[in-house]
């Protein structure tokens, strides 16, 4: 694996999160409400809410492991250690998915943090 | 430039695009004294239906643009562009500007079928560029 075939490998990940929430949401709201245009504002609860903010947390990620992954790529300095910290990645967030959705507390955070910190040295590996 | 990057762009040019017919409105209906404010408050005026799906509208494009941005610039930096792939990137973009109309408009159940052929060419844009 590469660190452009990571990227690609969560973004399926993020389509997949979205495609839970839809069907979580199908169940709480119904086909006829995530139909129409929404006008009244409906909310989910349990482990649809959660997987919605476990997706929210997901777009916010992407938009800075992306960009750090695009610079090392294009600047040609991808290493083993930008390897590494892209798999680091890509584990924690397939961990964070299940953990969220399920609610458990204290490894979600940790799981989170790996995933912060390894976009960090993704950004000092690309300066 | 390859095809998908393109589109790319001119999917960003879209997000603009729909920024502005978003926010116009938004402003007049607000008005410009709460819009410019820190908004601590709920606004006293209400938006209309309309602006509030093209509000909507915006937020999920914004999580369509940062996929699609992934799928196209992989595709390019790794060469793996084929016919396929520029006609995926083209569905998608195409599927993204009927999806504002569809929501402005609150077709039913037109929105949510457009939104799944972009989901699915983003899909298969990834699977593309995975392989």
């Amino acid at each position: 694996m590469t660190e452009t075939t990571i990227l690609a490998a969560y973004g399926l990940l993020v389509l997949l999160t979205i495609l839970l929430q839809v069907l979580g949401g199908m169940q709480q709201l119904s086909l006829g409400y995530l139909m129409s245009s929404r006008d009244e504002t409906r909310t989910v609860s349990g482990m649809t809410a959660r997987l919605e903010r476990a997706l929210a947390n997901s777009i916010t990620a992407m938009a800075l492991f992306a960009p750090a992954i695009l610079i090392l790529v294009v600047l040609d300095r991808t290493s083993s250690a930008s390897l590494l910290a892209a798999q680091v990645f890509l584990i924690a967030r397939i961990i964070y998915l299940p953990v969220y959705a399920f609610g458990i507390p204290a490894v979600r955070t940790l799981v989170w943090l790996a995933g912060f910190a390894a976009t960090v040295v993704l950004y000092f590996l690309a300066l | 430039m390859g095809p998908e990057l393109t589109v790319l762009i001119l999917a960003a040019l879209l997000q603009v695009v729909t920024f502005a017919i978003y926010a116009i409105p938004a402003n007049l209906e607000l008005g410009m004294g709460y819009t410019l404010s820190a908004r601590d408050r709920e606004p006293t005026r209400q938006m209309s239906e309309r602006t509030a799906r093209l509000g909507r509208a915006l937020n999920n494009m914004f999580e369509a643009l940062i996929l699609f941005g992934i799928a196209a610039l992989v595709i390019q930096t790794t060469n793996q562009s084929t016919p396929d792939t520029a006609a995926l990137a083209w569905v998608s973009l195409a599927a993204r500007i009927a999806y504002i109309p569809a929501y402005a408009y609150g077709l039913c159940p037109g929105r949510s079928l457009i939104w799944a052929v972009g989901f699915g060419a983003t899909v298969l844009m990834l699977i593309a560029a995975l392989f």
